[in-house]
């Protein structure tokens, strides 16, 4: 059942790559939204009231090891492996029609898709790790082939910095099963609180940075907008939308399941962290000249708001977080597609060049509109799905951490004035003749920008339909660590 | 003594594998007289071919012997030779499956070059289960003999000339050094020359902190890391990889360092046991050296052959790993490793022959583009390297984490996380490789992939090459996802290895108490008191009931 | 001590003296000629030790192969190669001498203290005096059949080596002038070269 969630694409990609067929993005497409079409579907079973793993899935592999195949899916996991399948088919069906090497490409990203869904399915750390670094490969070659320009620095960037962080899990996972003497790497068989604290910090420690880099959290973030702007528009999509929700979904998983009580004493550190994440990001986005490395700089922002949640341990911004990874993955998605859209058309991604695509008749009026829509969702404009987490995540954390959520609120301040930048300069303004006349903006462009927008204009005012998903297994975390509030250094710090 | 008694007591069945070698090198050698060069250079590889096989077959037969002790106490074919003995057949069979159009060429005599390469099989096979100093220097002597002749094998050459005379000079010294160590064992142990007795007669001769063992130790370390190229007795590798025929340096990396490992358990774990904390802090150094020397000079190389050879001292460097870990675990990742290693790195070799051979260079910057005229051996290339570089769900990476879990539970954690370090360093070049082929736009492609021959695999001898190519893809893409019986296999041949399990202190198995000898009870009480403490740090896991 | 002693002291010395003269000759003497033939005296030297040791058989075999075949195989290419050339002063060259003497003398005196140092465990067996070349064959036809064997593969192989790296190649004719740039040769280009397009030789 979710195996087939990890070996369809899989399997799509070897076949794509190792047939002669010549419509590989028509195969493709297939693969992925008969995908998309089963996530759907194991949504449609999924058990809201049970908190714990669901439609587990074993198979011994490397006993000595203890590596198994186990599979499961619970709250956390599964809206996280919708927006994945979600933004691979979308990912697929908004790439160029002329892309080169096709086959390569497509069978490249279906098997990016499966190895993160793989991880997103792994209860064995192990595993988890396995499918972690299959992704680096295709990733690295996808961004450093169909990339723009810096693309081999950008790919080795990456390369290097996942690889890196990939050996600081592996640390922390072996140093966890070894301290705990267990025989296995089986998640559920190391959940539990029986080492020192010490240990426990410092193995969370690790596993914070390493995941850390993968978010990005602010200082291991350097190599993201060099990535995300070299990238082109499907390999940025699913590098924002899907690859940085692994670093937080691991970071929630391994860090927060596995150390609980590290976790609470660092709590009020990682608060901080994410404050200054969320507030760098967005200082630095203001200053930004172009319009990708603007987008690519606010993900950082938003990645901390995650964070923020996750440190705060309230059920509510608990959700709020969860949320918050799914808000993020779409609303990067059509921002990302939107800016791919305007860069095919006009020719630049320059602020100081762009102006005045919401011209009716000579712009590009529905692009400029669905790009407005992006922009009030990232800065969190109630009804649309960004308003919904991120109000969460604020509710759930200013109990416990007032003065950090604060702060975290005036990084949504300044979101919104980035953005109103951003689509000042772009959307609104005289348009300038000498490089008006766009080429038509096709169907095949639309269309993907348009379903995301329904998405997140339909989530935003129906959240329940978001939220229910992931809120016992939220309780049952909470539930599962001590009280941060209760914690003496929490309250030192407030 | 009469001849019943001894015919007995040589116990030859042992060696059944290597007189299968020795009868086929013969063949090949005879044959090629009768029917002449041309007619034997279609026949000679084959039957080299199937001998090997054979012996590794025989092997595989070998591996419940009762009694494994033979000639006397000369050759030890207990199941750690065996696995040994096996991974050397394997990397010759290779090896010839390679050489064939090399060979043919490069316009050498096939037959010879075959010649010469079983019979330095033959010496590394022998070397694996030697347990006696005159038969491991004379084993040592013959594989280190014919690695020279095939260093030289293309003699119009300078380079090869250079590389020749270069590894035999180094060679002949450091086996000169080895040869004064065993010297020394034989005078400490007063006239033992059988390894396991060694330890146990200078022990009651109240030498085992004499400074003469420390040295002994020091000789045969010097001796065995020529072997297996550790740093800083590598700086023959670079040059003599770059200057020998290609799969001559396949030979050397993988069979002719196996057989060098072989030699490094047995005689470490035998021979040393009552320095064994000096042994390990030596290799440790040297391991920590390798490692970080190897994977960071090679980042600055430009030629294939010269790449790969400062990756195989960085691959050396994590096998030691396990074999400082004294560790059950550490040495049966230690044998998976180097039986993953095989694959992976024969697989490398076979790909940039057959590029030589179409293109006549090696330069990495020459790959270029090599993508677009032959996507198979981009793709195979490409899985052997980043297999090298320990990327899941490829071979490598289980090989890498058995050895670093086995070096995490032993407790080496600084070794296991500068492996780490550099295992990340070397995805660095082996990516650049793959960058290079895979990457390159069409306008960027290099000289020679642009007048790139369109492949033709009936030439003679090219069919071998693309049956090594198929098998080392698949092998490496396949043999980590379903490694269940290469674990079995190195785990067993540890366990069933009664050398090792007295050393670890835990001779339960009924063939170690029949043939324990002699030690001193207060050796084995040292020994025991060194080896508990490692092994209460074994998990259940690897304990198996 | 009685005379045989005595005799043996002497020779012992004498032996020595001769061994240790030669062998520094071989080092120090700028003529290549002189310093083989000064080897060979340095093997004789060592080989009266071993008559001294009562190792009869080890001491013909040290005069047979060392002097009688070695020695004069390295006399035998000092001659064949007649390439006169005057080495170079090495600038600062007294540096390396120094270090390596330096080196040297560490090891020497590292080997000789613990060679003073250690309690050997001298064996009682008597000698085999005379009947040593029986032991000997004894031995290698019991417990060391082994290496006894093996090394008979060594010398066959390095047989077939020493033909192979001195014979004359048989090259075709009317492909003469294409193989004998070709053959023998590795197919990789050196490196020095810039590539240059197509190489003819190849296929």
């Amino acid at each position: 059942m979710l195996s087939t969630l990890i070996w369809f694409p899989v399997l799509g990609a070897i076949a794509i790559a190792a047939l002669p067929l010549r419509q590989s993005k028509l195969v493709a497409l297939t693969m992925s939204g008969f995908v998309l079409l089963w996530t759907l579907w194991i949504a449609h079973q999924f058990d809201f009231t049970n908190p714990l793993l669901q439609r587990q899935e074993y198979l011994p592999w490397l006993e000595p090891l203890g590596l198994n195949y186990q599979l499961g899916i619970d709250g956390l996991s599964l809206p996280l492996l919708m927006l994945n399948s979600l933004l691979t088919w979308i990912a697929i069906y908004s790439s160029q029609e002329e892309t080169e090497r096709p086959r390569l490409f497509y069978s490249l990203i279906l098997l990016v898709s499966g190895a993160v869904a793989g991880a997103f399915l792994a209860q064995n750390l192990l595993l988890f790790f396995l499918f972690y670094e299959v992704e680096l490969v295709p990733f690295y070659l996808l961004i450093s082939i169909w990339g723009g320009e810096k693309r081999n620095y950008a790919a080795m960037k990456f390369l290097l910095y996942t690889a890196l962080s990939g050996a600081l899990i592996l640390v922390a996972f072996l140093g966890l099963v070894w301290l705990r003497g267990a025989d296995s790497f089986a998640y559920e068989a190391l959940m539990g609180q029986s080492l020192p604290l010490w240990i426990q910090i410092v193995l969370l420690s690790l596993v914070l940075v390493g995941f850390g880099i993968k978010i990005p959290l602010v200082p291991l973030h350097t190599w993201l907008p060099d990535t995300y702007v070299a990238a082109s528009t499907p390999v940025a999509i699913l590098l924002g939308g899907v690859l940085a929700k692994l670093g937080a979904y691991g970071i929630f998983r391994f860090g927060l399941g596995l150390f609980p009580d590290a976790w609470a004493t660092l709590a009020p550190g990682l608060a901080t962290w994410a404050t200054v994440s969320v507030l760098y990001g967005a200082t630095v986005a203001i200053a930004q000249k172009d319009i990708k490395r603007m987008v690519a700089y606010s993900s950082i922002g938003h990645m901390g708001y995650i964070l923020l949640g996750g440190a705060a341990l309230t059920a509510l911004s608990l959700v709020g977080a969860i949320t918050q990874m799914v808000a993020h993955g779409l609303i990067l998605a059509i921002l990302f597609h939107l800016v791919g859209v305007v860069e095919a058309k006009v020719g630049t991604r320059e602020l100081d060049v762009l102006n005045g695509l919401m011209n009716p008749i000579r712009g590009l009026p529905m692009v400029s509109a669905l790009l407005v829509l992006g922009g009030m969702a990232s800065a969190g404009i109630p009804g649309l799905v960004g308003f919904v987490s991120e109000f969460l995540v604020f509710q759930g954390s200013y109990s416990v951490f007032p003065v950090q959520t604060l702060l975290c609120v005036v990084g949504t301040g300044l979101t919104a004035v980035y953005f109103v930048i951003l689509l000042n300069r772009t959307c609104f303004g005289k348009l300038d003749n000498a490089i008006a006349y766009f080429p038509q903006v096709e169907w095949r462009e639309r269309v993907p920008a348009l379903i995301l927008a329904l998405t997140i204009f339909f989530l935003g005012i129906q959240p329940t339909w978001l939220v229910r998903w992931s809120e016992s297994t939220a309780i049952e975390m909470v539930a599962a660590t001590p009280t941060v509030t209760h914690s003496p250094i929490a309250q030192v710090s407030d | 003594m009469d001849f019943a008694s001894l015919a007995v007591q040589l116990n030859a069945g042992t060696i059944v594998p290597e007189a299968i070698v020795l009868i086929t090198l013969m063949t090949v050698v005879v044959s090629d007289l009768i029917i002449g060069r041309q007619a034997s250079a279609q026949w000679t590889p084959y039957i080299a071919i199937a001998g090997l096989l054979a012996s590794v077959v025989a092997l595989f037969y070998q591996w419940d012997v009762a009694n494994p002790i033979s000639f006397i106490g000369e050759f030890n074919g207990d199941a750690l030779s065996v696995v040994f003995r096996g991974i050397i057949a394997l990397s010759a069979a290779t090896t010839i499956l390679m050489s064939i159009r090399y060979v043919i060429q490069s316009g050498t005599s096939l037959a010879e070059f075959i010649t010469i390469l079983l019979t330095a099989t033959l010496g590394g096979m022998f070397l694996s289960g030697s347990d006696e100093l005159v038969a491991v220097y004379v084993s040592l002597e013959t594989l280190s003999i014919s690695s020279y002749l095939l260093t030289g094998y293309t003699k119009r050459d300078p380079r090869s000339n250079e590389a020749a005379l270069k590894y035999l000079l180094i060679g002949a010294s450091s086996s000169a050094i080895f040869l004064y160590g065993a010297s020394l064992l034989y005078g400490l142990s007063g006239g033992e020359t059988r390894l396991s007795t060694i330890s146990a007669s200078i022990a009651s001769a109240g030498l085992a902190q004499s400074i003469g063992l420390v040295i002994a130790l020091v000789f045969a370390i010097a001796g065995i890391a020529f072997k297996i190229a550790a740093v800083p007795f590598h700086q023959w590798t670079p040059d003599v990889y770059e200057g020998s025929p290609t799969p001559v340096v396949a030979f050397l990396s993988v069979g002719s360092k196996a057989a060098g490992f072989a030699l490094a358990i047995r005689l470490l774990v035998t021979a040393f046991p009552l320095v064994s904390e000096q042994w390990q802090l030596v290799m440790t150094t040297l391991a920590i050296l390798s490692m970080v020397l190897g994977n960071v000079v090679a980042l600055a190389q430009t030629s294939m052959k010269r790449l790969l050879a400062y990756s195989s001292i960085g691959q050396a460097g994590f096998v030691m790993i396990g074999l400082i870990l004294g560790t059950d675990a550490g040495y049966s990742s230690m044998v998976f490793y180097l039986m993953v290693y095989l694959f992976m790195n024969l697989g490398a070799f076979t790909c940039i022959i057959l590029f030589t051979l179409r293109t006549g260079t090696d330069q990495i910057s020459e790959y270029a583009g090599l993508y677009q005229k032959d996507p198979l051996l981009t793709l195979a290339l490409s899985v052997c390297l980043l297999s090298l570089g320990g990327i899941p769900p490829l071979a490598g990476f289980f090989g890498k984490l058995y050895l670093f879990w086995a070096g995490w539970q032993a407790g080496a954690y600084p070794l296991v996380i500068l492996g780490l370090v550099t295992s990340v360093i070397s995805i660095y070049y082996y990516i650049r490789v793959v960058k290079m082929m895979v990457v390159k736009e069409p306008q960027e492609m290099s000289d020679s992939v642009k007048n790139y021959p369109p492949t033709d695999w009936t030439l003679p001898g090219m069919r071998p090459l693309q049956v090594g190519l198929v098998s080392a893809l698949i092998a490496t893409s396949l043999a980590g996802i379903f490694s269940n019986p290469l674990f079995t296999l190195a785990n067993d041949s540890v366990l069933k290895t009664p050398m090792l399990q007295q050393a670890l202190g835990r001779s339960k198995a009924p063939i170690a108490k029949q043939m324990a000898p002699t030690i001193s009870q207060q050796l084995s009480l040292q020994i025991t008191e060194v080896s508990t403490k490692k092994a209460v740090s074994l998990p259940k896991s690897m304990v198996h009931s | 001590m009685n005379l045989a002693e005595g005799v043996q002291i002497v020779s012992f010395g004498i032996l020595a003296a001769m061994m240790l003269g030669a062998a520094i000759g071989v080092v120090l003497l700028e003529n290549i000629v002189y310093s083989a033939f000064l080897l060979g005296g340095v093997f004789i030297s060592i080989a009266g030790i071993y008559l001294l040791l009562n190792a009869d058989f080890v001491a013909a075999a040290q005069v047979l192969i060392y002097v009688g075949a070695v020695n004069v195989l390295i006399l035998f290419a000092i001659m064949l190669v007649n390439k006169r050339q005057d080495f170079q002063p090495l600038r600062r060259g007294w540096i390396r001498k120094a270090a390596t003497a330096v080196v040297c003398a560490g090891i020497f005196a590292l080997l000789s203290t613990m060679i003073v140092s250690t309690p050997w465990a001298i064996s009682t067996a008597t000698p085999a005096g005379d009947a040593s070349v029986v032991v000997i064959g004894l031995h290698f036809f019991s417990d060391f059949l082994l290496p006894f064997e093996l090394a008979s593969v060594l010398l066959l192989m390095a047989l077939i080596g020493a033909v192979v790296l001195a014979r004359r190649e048989f090259l075709p004719d009317d492909e003469a002038d294409r193989a004998q740039v070709e053959a023998l040769r590795l197919p990789e280009r050196p490196r020095e070269l810039v590539p240059s397009g197509r190489d003819e030789t190849v296929n």
